[in-house]
Parts: structure tokens; sequence; C-alpha cells
């Protein structure tokens, strides 16, 4: 018995707004629900871009191809109204919003999911804010904590999994949220990712990597390499221990 | 303004004859009416007054708040002092409202356009010799401390043409007062409103911490839009003995048609901890000459400021921080958003004067435009004259930013709800800075009304 799909790509191309040259050059690819995916390539090759333009950065634009999720085409979609709808982008570099907690970043973000008329339920929000960091043993007090303001490498990402826990995505990207990272920091980030795949066996998750320590932890289902725009080669986990002893040298030849 | 409020504070006005413009008949017409100390400095304060040229666009000062066409002096009334009863009933709404949520003091004084109309203080706080009073009384209750303080040392005559235009016609105002080692542990809130269109009201504030002492001041200017200018002048003078501990706090929520023109002058001796926080988001035009004086080893002032401007309303924010004495530390933080076609003017200078080893001065100024018309000009400045020190000013103009925006969006928020936690992040990092209760939220609370209109 075969799902349908939660994402779908076909041949999407896509470019900077206001520049004319093509960053990704038809990108396909299915995403099942409860799948984790692992995308993998050299710096450049296009990675980031495909997250953004999956999140709806208004400075990417898809030129053809179009982005299916849960059957329906987002593209037209902004960003907050796709993340409404269960897409989740962990940033590969957070911003910092000064004088903004993450308590009351989440609150606003849990807020905007509800009805216009309908006030979320502080009590409830609170509860539910303490019980997600309880699950990823994240201390209380980190809330508090103006939005990345001065965090480490570490800490953003531990904030990235935090919103993610709170906003129960239904796919989640994560770019390269394990890069620069040490290995307790990965711990963390991985152990928080697992964490919330068992909780939801639904959850689909998309992980851009160099790394294969954190897909040890991940296992994906599926492995695509990505080199200059294109998906050249998709597999299981294989795949990317060969990439890890080899390198992407071979693709690059395999292309001219 | 409700109906019943406009009779209660026009009554004065209607049972006496047309008001005084400013000239020397007023003040002499105040010198009659007080003690010889006091007449001689007010009519001292109109010579200089007169003496002083109108401050024109061509001083440093000045150049970006042109008073020939922003201030009508010459079409301004006085309104005599009163005696007054505050009765809450009947009040603007806007003005009980305010009232409401400043419970949590230590004391409380109602200022009616100019004349002090109540005026509580806790009896423990009371008894332990701590004096808040309006300024007019204390000039017979207290005179030795008056004539000691009142337009001396801080703010004489002689610092400027409008400082000396106030020590001359100044009708009313607060004394505080806190003896040595006297801790009043919640703050004093003064809340002042102001009703007459076309007035000039000059009042003072004068703030004297004793050795060793702690108090916090808060005071709040209100008013309804005016259909004619009206002038408020505030004088501000602190004064923090060794190892006092003061903070003064300034939130000015007037109405368009108000030209709002405070003057403060903090002194911090030995020890001394006085911080200042100054919140401008009324009145069509809004200028703030703050300069602090750390003037005893040790002393330290943090100064934070944020104006939240819109349509045409124009802020002129112009502080200086003076080190006179060595291990003296004052940290500086400004903040202005912008939206509409509001404009901002942040002016701040460090002063090191030779012998102010080991001095800590800092300055920042940030400024948010939200829209295509807003402007800011940010002029900071340094002049060191010792060597031993660490100093910094920086000061930036941007907008909102689209990388912000998206991460916030990303998480489902909408663009509106995304900039408005911008917004109120940005100014509410001053607010951190300052934790002083009932402030913090009521302030966070005017910023968020604001940005959902
Ligand atoms: N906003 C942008 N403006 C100009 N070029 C961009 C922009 N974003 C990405 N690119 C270019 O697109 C290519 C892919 O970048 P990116 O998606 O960040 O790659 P990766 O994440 O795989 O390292 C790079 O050559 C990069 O310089
Ligand atoms: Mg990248």
């Amino acid at each position: 018995m075969s799902k349908a799909p939660i994402l779908s790509l076909r041949g999407l191309c896509a470019k900077v707004v206001d520049e004319d040259v093509e960053i990704l050059h038809g990108v396909d690819l299915e995403l099942i629900p409860g799948e984790v995916h692992a995308l993998m390539g050299p710096n450049g090759s296009g990675k980031s871009t495909l997250a953004k333009v999956l999140a709806g950065h208004p400075g990417y634009e898809a030129t053809a191809g179009s982005v299916e999720y849960d059957g329906e085409d987002i593209l037209d979609l902004e960003p907050d109204e796709r993340a409404r709808l269960g897409v989740f982008l962990a940033f590969q570099y957070p911003v910092e919003i000064p004088g903004v907690s993450i308590a009351n970043f989440l609150r606003t973000a849990m807020q905007a999911r509800l009805e216009e008329e309908e006030e979320l339920d502080l009590f409830d929000f609170q509860d539910e804010l303490l019980e997600r960091m309880d699950l990823l043993d994240i201390d209380p007090s980190f809330a508090e904590r103006p939005v990345n303001d001065g965090f480490s490498g570490g800490e953003k990402k531990r904030n990235e999994i935090l919103q993610m826990a709170v906003l129960r995505p239904r796919l989640a990207v994560m770019d390269e949220t394990d890069s620069g990272l040490d290995i307790d920091a990965l711990q963390v980030v991985a152990g928080g990712v697992k964490t919330l795949s068992a909780e939801d066996p639904e959850m689909t998750v998309l992980v851009i990597t160099h790394y294969q320590r954190l897909l040890n932890y991940l296992r994906p289902d599926h492995v695509h390499v990505m080199v200059d725009g294109r998906i050249v080669r998709s597999g299981g986990a294989a795949l990317a221990e060969n990439l890890e002893a080899e390198g992407y040298e071979q693709f690059r030849a395999s292309e001219s | 303004m409700s109906e019943s409020a406009t009779t209660l504070l026009r009554a004065p006005e209607e049972s006496g004859g047309p008001l005084p413009g400013l000239d020397r008949n007023a003040v002499e017409a105040l010198v009659a009416s007080g003690p010889p100390w006091l007449g001689q400095r007010r009519l001292e304060a109109w010579r200089v007054y007169e003496e002083t040229p109108m401050p024109t666009t061509k001083e440093e000062e000045w150049r970006y708040t042109d008073l020939s066409k922003t201030l009508r002096l010459g079409e301004l009334r006085l309104l005599p002092r009163q005696e007054r009863e505050f009765a809450p009933e009947g009040a603007p709404a806007l003005l009980t409202g305010s009232m409401r949520s400043d419970w949590a003091a230590a004391g409380h004084v109602v200022d009616l356009d100019g004349s002090v109309a109540h005026t509580d203080l806790e009896e423990e706080v009371a008894r332990k010799g701590v004096v808040l009073a309006s300024l007019a009384r204390a000039v017979e209750t207290f005179p030795e401390l008056l004539e000691a303080h009142l337009a001396t040392e801080a703010l004489p005559a002689s610092s400027g043409k409008f400082q000396a235009l106030n020590a001359a016609l100044w009708t009313d105002g607060v004394l505080l007062f806190v003896p040595r080692g006297v801790h009043v542990e919640l703050p004093v809130r003064v809340t002042r409103w102001f009703s007459g269109p076309g007035r000039a009201v000059f009042t003072r504030t004068l703030i004297v911490a004793e050795e060793g002492s702690r108090v916090s001041f808060v005071d709040e200017a209100l008013s309804a839009d005016f259909p004619a200018q009206t002038l408020v002048s505030s004088a501000v003078e602190v004064f923090a003995r060794r190892g006092a501990h003061v903070q003064f706090v300034s939130l000015q929520r007037m109405g368009r048609g108000a030209f709002h023109l405070s003057q403060q002058r903090t002194l911090a001796d030995a020890d001394a901890a006085l911080d200042t926080l100054n919140v401008s988001f009324g009145a069509s035009v809004a200028r703030v000459d703050l300069n602090a004086e750390l003037r005893g080893a040790g002393a330290h002032s943090d100064m934070l400021g944020l104006c939240f401007g819109e349509a045409d309303q124009h802020f002129d924010h112009n502080t200086s921080q003076d080190h006179g004495a060595p291990h003296t530390k004052s940290d500086l933080l400004y903040k202005a958003a912008l939206d509409g076609a509001a404009r901002a003017v942040f002016r701040g200078i460090i002063r090191v004067h030779p012998g102010a080893q080991q001095t800590d001065a800092y300055q920042t100024n940030r400024n948010l435009i939200l829209s295509p018309d807003a402007r800011a000009e940010s002029l900071p400045n340094l002049e060191i004259e010792a060597d031993d020190v660490r100093c910094s000013h920086g000061a930036t103009v941007g907008q909102l930013d689209e990388e912000h925006l998206f991460y916030l969006m990303s998480r489902g928020l909408t663009r509106a709800q995304a900039e408005r936690l911008v917004v109120t992040g940005f100014l509410g990092e001053v607010l951190s800075r300052l934790p002083l209760g009932g402030v913090v939220e009521k302030v966070s609370g005017i910023i968020e009304e604001r940005l959902r209109a």
C-alpha cells in the first residue's frame, strides 16, 4: 500500500529574484510521509536555495516546475501560510531578534495558527512549552532569552529544534543543522529530531548535510546528491557512506 | 476629552480676565507673589532670556529643529498657578486610565495644567523624612533647600535661552527630597495633564537624594490633541549625593499640537548611580536636552531613551555625558522607531575632562525606519581630554530586515505580526535595561497598542 507523497517536486527551476542566473535546474524529489531523506552535495550546489524555495523565501523565484505539498501547489503561498500548513525550515543561519524572547516568539507563532477571533490560552501554552523543553532536555530559562541573541552555534541549533518541537511540523527541512557543532551539540540536535520522529511517525524530514555523523543517528531512508542545481544520484543509506569515502568529484566528472 | 473634564480644567481661566502672554509683566506678577531671593532669580533669568538670541538652525544644537517654523511663543498664553483639588470623577479617561496602572507607588503627584492638584506619600516613607510636595508650596515650607538647589548648580538661567525662560516663568512643579540613607522601595509617580490649547506651561522638577538614599521617580505627561500649539517646558534637576541611587523616568505621551521641551540635568556625586529613561511617544515636536554630569569618583549613569514616531512627529534628543571625575561610567542607549513621515534627531556628546582617568563612556543610538518618508539623523560626538579611558560610540539607521521577517514568517507569523514583534523587541531592549516595576508593562503596552493601530 503506497501513501500519497507529502512533498513532490517536479522539474523545479529557481533563481534569485532580480538576477538572471538560474541556481536550480530541474529538481525532482518525492517524499512519503514518515520518511527521512538526506540531501547532500558540495558547497554552492543549491541545497540552501532549495530549502528556501520550499519555505517561500521572497528572495528566490521558481521559474519552472512545481512544488506540491500534501497534493497542493504551494509556490504562490506566503512563507507564513506554508508554515501554518505544517512546513518547517530549520535555518542554516538562524537570525537574531534582539529584545524578543523565545517564549514570546513561539506564543505569537501559536497565536497565528488560530482563527482571528480566537485567543491563545496562555496557561496551556506555557504548559506545552515547558513540556516540549522537558522532552528535549532544555532548561526552562532558555525560553526567556532573546531569540538567538548572543547564542553560541549550538544554542542556535537547539533553538531551531525547540521551535520545531513546539510547532510540530508535518515536513521539516533541516539545513545543515549539524554543521559547526561539537559532538555534544550534535547529539542534542540528532536526539531531538529522533525524539520528535518517534513521537510523530508521520513527520517527514529532509535533512541537508555534509556529514555522515548526523546520518548515523538519523538513518535516512533515501539519500540524494545535488551537484550544480540538480539531483545527480539517489540511493539508500549506503550512498552517504560512499560519499564520505569518495567525495563528490565522481559526479562532477560524470557530468562533463 | 469628556465635557466634564473640560469644565474641570477650564474653570479658572473663565473666572479671570484674558491670560497674560510671555512677557516681563508676567514675570513681575510672579516676582510679586514670591520671596525676594526667588524674585531676584526670576528677574535675572528673564534678563538672560531677553539677552540670549533665539537659537537658529545655524547653531549645531538646533540644526534640525527650526524654531522659527515650529514654535509660536508670541501666540502662547500663561495660566497662573491655581489652587485645585484633583477629582478622579469627571477627569479625562486617558488620565485616570493611566493613573490606575500606577497604584503601586510610594507616592503620587497629579499636576493639572502646571499646577499641582494632588500629592500623597506613604505614611511610613513620610515618617522617614521623605518630602514629596508642590514646588510652589515648597518655596514657603523648604525655602533653604530650594534656594540652594533651584536653578543654581544644575540648570541655572545661564545654561540656555529656554532654561532661562523656564527659570523666569515657572509656576509650579514637584519637589522630591530623600534624606540620608533612606530607601524608598516603590517609585514615586507623577502624572501631568495639560488641557488648554494655546497655552505655555512652565514646570520644574527638583530631586535631591541625600547620601546613600534610593529612589525612583516616574514623570508622565499626558494630553489630548490640541487644535492650537501648546508649549510644555519642563526643567528637571536631579542631585544624587554620595552613594545615592536615583532613577528618573520621563514618559511623554502628549497629543498632537504639543511642543514639549524638556531640559534635564543630572548631577552624580561619588559612587552615586543616577539612571535616566526618556520615553517619547507623543507631541508634534519634542525636544529633550539631557546633560548627565558624573562629578564624583565612581559615579555611574545609565542613560536610556526610546521614541516611537508617526505621521509628522518630530523628535530631537540632545544629550551629553560629562565625566569630571576618575573611575566614572556612563552608558547611553537611545532608540527610535519611525513610521509615517516622522523624524528623529539624536545628537550626543561624550566629554571626558582632564583628570577623569579610568572612565568608561559608551553611547549607542539606533534608528529603525518603518516607512519611506520617515527619517533619522544621528550625530554622535566625542571630546576626550584624559588618556586612560574606554569610550565608544555607535549609530545606526536601518530598515526592517527582510531576513528577520522571513525567519519569523517561516514560523507562521503574518508579515504584520512579524513586523510588530521586531519593533517591539527593538524598543523593548531599552526597557530591559531599566526594569522598573510598572514602567516596562506600561510602555510595552503603549508600543503594542500603537503597532496595532
Ligand atoms: N541570494 C543570492 N544571490 C546570489 N547568488 C546566490 C544567492 N543565493 C544563492 N546563490 C548562489 O547559488 C548557488 C547555490 O547556493 P546555495 O543554495 O547556498 O548552495 P549550498 O547550500 O548547496 O551551499 C551558489 O553559487 C550561490 O552563490
Ligand atoms: Mg547551504
